[in-house]
């Protein structure tokens, strides 16, 4: 296969000679692909509408090497990420690539596959879909499909109820240096089907690396899918995913994003309507301090009458951290009868934090109800006093309150140990900030 | 048990005078109405007494048990005893009423000396305690006041003072919105907790409340000061006649209104 020739920065350039050469005809064809359009597409940056509030030079001035030429350290005492609900319906990938030892399967009943895409190389449902439900074209997705390795892979048959949640546990060990994995996802859930995904990112030490995950979901008629994303990354970290959701007639899809760690993250969660009758929710918490940026890019595309959308979309910022929500709902012309809630809420605990909201609604018919919303606040003096005036301490009554800011986007999350872990992060968050920090 | 002397208060940073010189005394037992029409003060004084920090103090004192509480903060004051009933309860999505009235009871009691109660044991104190305002237990597991219609509200606060047995209770306008039987309820739970060990003072633009709960003293507010003050026949004499007759009262001296 030829190199790539103009793929910017030229670190990404270097790293595109190692292609990987594992997989199928298909990927090797994706690969191809990928390369093609990378040529001829451009390294964002802030001149460029999408990427006005994010700077990405910290990604393009970090050497990144390849992950063979890292020096990645062996990945120890991972037990404790494993939730009890998922005993066995584990997969778990350490910087992009599968880790049979610690993954576990095989007990989700009838109907159910689970594994990692490179065990299946000619599944019609991979032959069919796999990078074909992807629409971003940015240079991030590409590199992704040039460079990836492996990925997890759940199909359920029609009718199939997955007994347990899955669990995805995307782990990134240290390394001497960066480096960049390339995770992905593939689901195909048939007409009837019902699964529950969590998707956990951990970084388990502090070095620096780039994950760029990409998954792509199509939800047949009639089926469900409950999608949990928790990002953990460590604070040294960039994080750029990519969640696409297709969703057919009378299904539903309902994603819950957890956002703690990472430098920069850079997120943009898709779901593109594909027929009448459709539920479906993207919905987000985000908590970031010090010096982290966390963007979410949101689409929501209704192009059939008759859907329920939902998006909240909350924010705690802290110490001189940078939230960014662009979330666009799209209702095409003949989408009539859609119902879309949108409602981004930010809660800023410091001076020195920073908050970009630009909700962006595009409706073409004329016979739909969609709320919107964007607030930037404080906590409530009022809301303070009150609980002080209950004996409660400041400190206390703040941390309270945010706590309580936090909480609503998580109540929906139905795995019990996920729901129980993110209180806990919400709570470490809080407790850690119920002080604002005054900075110079 | 309390005294209030010849304070004056002020919009922190904006210097407007809402308080010019009140003076009030409430001894250990007693039960006070202060009434007044819109903008005297009442609220200001309820909430300067409880801490509120949008307020500052200009000028005089708050001596509550023989010392000066200005510098205390609104917690350190609840844990003193003293208690706040909102005209505006606040709604706090996310925190159920159980969780919040557990929080403060036991930091409460731990500053009091009292015992802490466990969950289980709280469980139990708290039950007997929603009686007292006729609230039914999954009362406890909703988000305080979140979706809680005017009158639900009000209950959820003397229902509060209920749980945190305030020496000093004041009630800011804790009959307005409520219909005749809320207003009942709440009245009656009023008295059950009123004892000679804790004192009562009721804010209120009414003397409809007073029918229910009898006041040992009353006083009028205008204008920023305590204008008149006499015994449970004085709400019956403003009810009547309304506030005109007092307002020459308010400039007494020269001062401005």
């Amino acid at each position: 296969m030829a190199h790539p020739t103009r793929i910017e920065p030229s670190i990404l350039h270097k790293l595109a000679k190692h292609l990987p050469e594992n997989g199928s005809a298909r990927w090797t064809n994706v690969r191809q692909k990928s390369m093609q359009q990378l040529n001829s597409t451009q390294f964002p940056h802030k001149k460029i509408e999408e990427w006005r509030f994010t700077d990405l030079r910290p990604i393009s001035r970090t050497e990144f090497t390849h992950i063979n030429d890292a020096g990645t350290y062996k990945a120890s005492d991972i037990e404790k990420y494993f939730i009890p609900e998922s005993d066995r319906s584990r997969l778990v990938f350490i910087n992009g690539r599968y880790n049979e030892t610690y993954s576990s399967i095989g007990g989700l009943g009838k109907g159910v596959t689970v594994g990692n895409l490179s065990r299946f190389p000619d599944d019609e449902n991979v032959l069919e879909y796999l990078n074909n439900l992807v629409n971003y074209d940015d240079v991030f997705t590409l590199f992704n499909g040039l460079m990836f390795e492996d990925g997890a892979y759940i199909h359920l048959k029609e009718g199939a109820k997955a007994e347990a949640p899955i669990q995805v546990l995307n782990l990134y060990t240290g390394s001497e240096k960066p480096f960049i994995a390339n995770p992905r996802m593939l689901v195909v859930a048939e007409e009837d089907s019902d699964v529950t995904i969590i998707e956990d990112h951990i970084g388990l030490e502090e070095n620096s690396y780039m994950t760029i995950p990409v998954s792509e979901v199509k939800v047949k008629q009639r089926a469900h899918i409950h999608h949990v994303r928790i990002q953990r990354d460590n604070e040294n970290a960039f994080h750029i995913s990519r969640p696409i959701a297709y969703v057919e007639k009378n299904s539903e899809y309902h994603s819950y994003t957890i956002t703690l760690g990472a430098k920069l993250t850079r997120n943009e969660p898709r779901v593109v309507q594909e027929d009448e009758e459709v539920d479906f929710t993207l919905d987000g918490l985000v908590l970031i301090d010090g010096e982290q940026v966390a963007d979410t890019h949101s689409v929501m595309d209704h192009r059939f009458s008759h859907a329920n959308s939902h998006q909240l979309h909350k924010v705690v910022v802290n110490g001189k951290a940078h939230s960014i929500f662009n979330g666009k709902i799209f209702v095409r012309r003949d989408a009539q009868k859609i119902d879309s809630f949108q409602e981004n809420r930010n809660l800023l605990l410091s001076y020195d934090g920073l908050v970009n909201a630009k909700p962006q609604l595009e409706i073409f018919a004329d016979d739909v109800l969609c709320s919107h919303g964007a607030t930037v606040g404080q906590l409530d003096p009022e809301e303070v006093f009150y609980l002080q005036s209950r004996g409660m301490t400041e400190e206390k009554a703040k941390e309270v309150l945010t706590y309580a800011f936090a909480l609503e986007t998580i109540e929906n999350v139905k795995v019990d140990s996920v729901h129980k872990l993110l209180i806990d992060e919400v709570y470490r968050y809080t407790k850690a900030n119920s002080n604002p920090k005054v900075t110079a | 048990m309390l005294e209030i002397k010849n304070l004056h208060v002020e919009v922190e940073g904006e210097g407007t005078e809402i308080l010019k010189g009140v003076n009030l005394t409430i001894n250990k037992g007693e039960i006070h109405a202060i009434m007044g029409p819109n903008g005297s003060g009442k609220s200001t004084l309820a909430k300067i007494v409880a801490g509120h920090p949008e307020y500052e103090v200009t000028k005089g004192d708050i001596i509550y048990n023989g010392e000066s509480i200005l510098e205390l903060d609104p917690d350190e004051r609840s844990h003193a005893g003293l208690f706040l009933a909102f005209q505006y309860p606040v709604e706090v999505p996310g925190v159920t009423n159980n969780t919040l009235l557990r929080e403060s009871y036991n930091t409460i009691a731990a500053s009091r000396g009292r015992e802490e109660l466990d969950p289980l044991e709280f469980d139990d104190y708290i039950r007997e305690k929603l009686e007292l305002v006729d609230m039914k237990a999954d009362f406890l597991e909703r988000s305080v006041n979140t979706g809680f219609s005017g009158g639900e509200k009000k209950r959820n606060e003397i229902f509060q003072m209920a749980v945190l047995e305030p020496a000093l209770a004041l009630l800011d306008e804790t009959d307005s919105g409520l219909d005749i039987d809320a207003l009942r309820i709440v009245a009656d739970g009023i008295n059950k907790l009123h004892h000679e060990e804790n004192s009562v003072v009721l804010i209120t633009h009414y003397q409809r409340l007073l029918n229910y709960i009898i006041p040992d003293h009353v006083h009028v507010m205008i204008g920023g000061k305590v204008v008149k003050s006499g015994g449970k026949e004085l709400a019956l004499e403003l009810e009547e006649k309304g506030y005109d007759w007092l307002e020459s009262l308010a400039t007494v001296n020269g001062e401005a209104k």
